[in-house]
C-alpha cells in the first residue's frame, strides 16, 4: 500500500451529493461529496454484495449502494440496512476508507496516510482526461516534476497532473493561468486532444 | 400518438423520456423485439419497411426516424424543446440529433451484441462509441467554457435527449463511462429535471428524493 498522493479529479467535477468512480494505485475507489462539502475516498465495493458504490448516491452525510440500499457514514461504518430498518448494523460491516484531500481545486487520494501534504498547485482547473498511452512530455516540451507536467498549450501556461491508471492508461487533470478567456480555454481544450491523439499514435 | 415501443430500446425511451418532459400522452404498443423479431414480421414492415423502431403514428402521419419523432412530439407539445429559433441554437440541435445516430450506430450496435447476441464486428463498434464519447465530453467542456449546460445552449432541448440514454447506457456495451467526469455532470443534470422517467439501466437520481422511513410492522 503506498503512502503517496495521487491526484484523481478537479474538484469541479465533483459537485455535492455526487459520488464518481476512480483507480489509486490499481485499486477501484468511489469518490464522494456529502451534503456539506466533505470529500471522502472509499474502496468501490459494497461490503454486502460487491456492487460498486460508485453507482450509489449521497443523502447527507452518507453514501448509500444502488443495489440494497445499505447506507455508509464518513468512517465508513454501516449506519442502515433498509430490508432491516430495527437493526442497528454490525460494526464489523465497514468498507475500507483511503486517505482524500483537496487543495488547489484538485482532489488528491492516497491509501496511507502520507508524510507531507500534496505539492501546490497554481491555476485554474480546465478539464480531465484519459490517455490510453503514455505521454512523451520532453516530446511536448513539458517539465515534470513528481506528478505535475508543467508546460504551455496554445501561448497558455498549463499544469497537468499526471493520474497512472492500469493497463499503461493514464487520466491528465489540465489547470491553466486564472487569466485566460474562454475562447483561449477552448484552443487549450483541443490542445490537449491533439496531445492525447500524438500520444495514442492517432493523427488525422 | 402511438409509439411502437420495446422498452430495452434507447431509441424508443428517447421519445418516452421526452414525452413525459413535455407532458405528451402515448399510446405505447409494445413489440417483442427480443426474442420475438415482431419488428421483422411481415404486419410491421407493412408499416415501416426497414424494419426498425421506433416507429410513431398519429393518424396519417407515420414517422420511423428517431429523431424526425423527437421533432415532431416536440413541435406539437413542447416547442420550446426545439431551441430558441436563432440560427446557432437551430444549428446546434440538427448537429446533435444527427450526432445522436452516430450514437446508435456505435454504442447501441455494441450494446445490442453484448445483451441479444445480434451479429456487429464489436471491435469497430466499442472503438467508434469511445470516439463518439469523447467528442460528446470535449463539446460539453467547450460548451461550459462559454457558460453553458447543455448541448446546444444553456437550457436542455432535443440535442440533449437524442444523446442522453447511448451515453448513460454504453457500460452495456463493454464501453466505460468512468473517463469522462462533464458527461456525467450533464446526465446528472438531466436525470433531475421535473418529469424525468427511468428505463431498466438509467435511474433516477436517488438523492432528490427524501429517505423512506419504513419500519418493519
Amino acid at each position: 500500500m503506498s503512502a503517496a498522493w495521487t491526484p484523481v479529479a478537479l474538484s469541479r467535477d465533483l459537485p455535492r451529493l455526487g459520488v464518481m468512480p476512480v483507480c489509486v494505485d490499481g485499486m477501484d475507489v468511489a469518490l464522494w461529496r456529502s451534503a456539506s462539502g466533505r470529500v471522502a475516498a472509499w474502496a468501490d465495493r459494497c461490503p454486502h454484495r460487491g456492487m460498486r458504490l460508485s453507482h450509489g448516491f449521497v443523502r447527507g452525510e452518507a453514501l448509500s449502494c444502488i443495489y440494497h440500499g445499505w447506507s455508509y457514514g464518513a468512517e465508513g461504518h454501516c449506519l442502515r440496512i433498509p430490508a432491516h430498518p430495527d437493526l442497528a448494523p454490525p460494526d464489523a460491516i465497514r468498507v475500507p476508507v483511503f486517505h482524500a484531500t483537496e487543495a488547489d481545486g484538485v482532489v488528491w487520494v492516497a491509501p496511507q496516510a502520507p508524510d507531507a501534504m500534496p505539492p501546490t498547485i497554481e491555476g485554474s482547473a480546465l478539464r480531465s482526461l484519459t490517455v490510453e498511452a503514455a505521454v512523451d512530455w520532453d516530446a511536448v516540451a513539458f517539465s515534470v516534476s513528481g506528478p505535475v507536467a508543467r508546460g504551455t498549450l496554445s501561448g497558455v501556461a498549463v499544469t497537468i497532473l499526471v493520474q497512472p491508471l492500469p493497463n499503461g492508461r493514464y487520466a491528465l487533470h489540465a489547470l491553466t493561468e486564472a487569466t485566460a478567456s474562454p475562447s483561449v480555454l477552448t484552443e487549450v481544450s483541443r490542445g490537449l486532444e491533439a496531445l492525447r491523439r500524438q500520444a495514442e499514435g492517432v493523427f488525422a | 400518438m402511438i409509439l411502437y415501443d420495446y422498452v430495452l430500446s434507447p431509441d424508443c425511451y428517447k421519445v418516452r423520456l421526452l414525452a413525459s418532459l413535455v407532458g405528451a400522452r402515448l399510446d405505447l404498443r409494445a413489440v417483442d423485439f427480443h426474442p420475438g423479431g415482431e419488428h421483422r414480421s411481415a404486419p410491421f414492415l407493412r408499416i415501416n419497411p426497414a424494419g426498425t423502431i421506433p416507429i410513431l403514428q398519429d393518424g396519417d402521419l407515420l414517422l420511423t426516424e428517431s429523431a424526425a419523432i423527437l421533432t415532431y412530439v416536440a413541435a406539437s407539445h413542447g416547442p420550446d424543446w426545439l431551441g430558441d429559433d436563432t440560427p446557432v441554437m437551430r444549428g446546434r440541435v440538427a448537429q446533435w440529433l444527427a450526432f445522436g445516430h452516430r450514437l446508435s450506430a456505435s454504442i447501441g450496435k455494441a450494446r445490442t451484441h453484448d445483451m441479444l447476441q445480434k451479429p456487429a464486428d464489436i471491435d469497430a463498434c466499442r472503438k467508434a462509441g469511445v470516439a463518439a464519447l469523447r467528442e460528446l465530453e470535449a463539446a460539453l467542456v467547450e460548451a461550459r467554457l462559454r457558460g453553458e449546460a447543455f448541448l446546444a445552449g444553456n437550457r436542455p432541448t432535443l440535442a440533449d435527449i437524442a444523446c442522453f440514454p447511448h451515453a448513460m447506457l454504453a457500460p452495456d456495451g463493454g464501453i466505460s463511462t468512468d473517463p469522462y467526469p462533464t458527461i456525467r455532470l450533464w446526465t446528472r443534470s438531466l436525470r433531475a429535471l421535473p418529469r424525468f422517467i427511468e428505463m431498466p439501466g438509467i435511474h433516477r437520481l436517488h438523492e432528490l428524493k427524501p429517505e423512506p422511513t419504513g419500519s418493519s410492522q
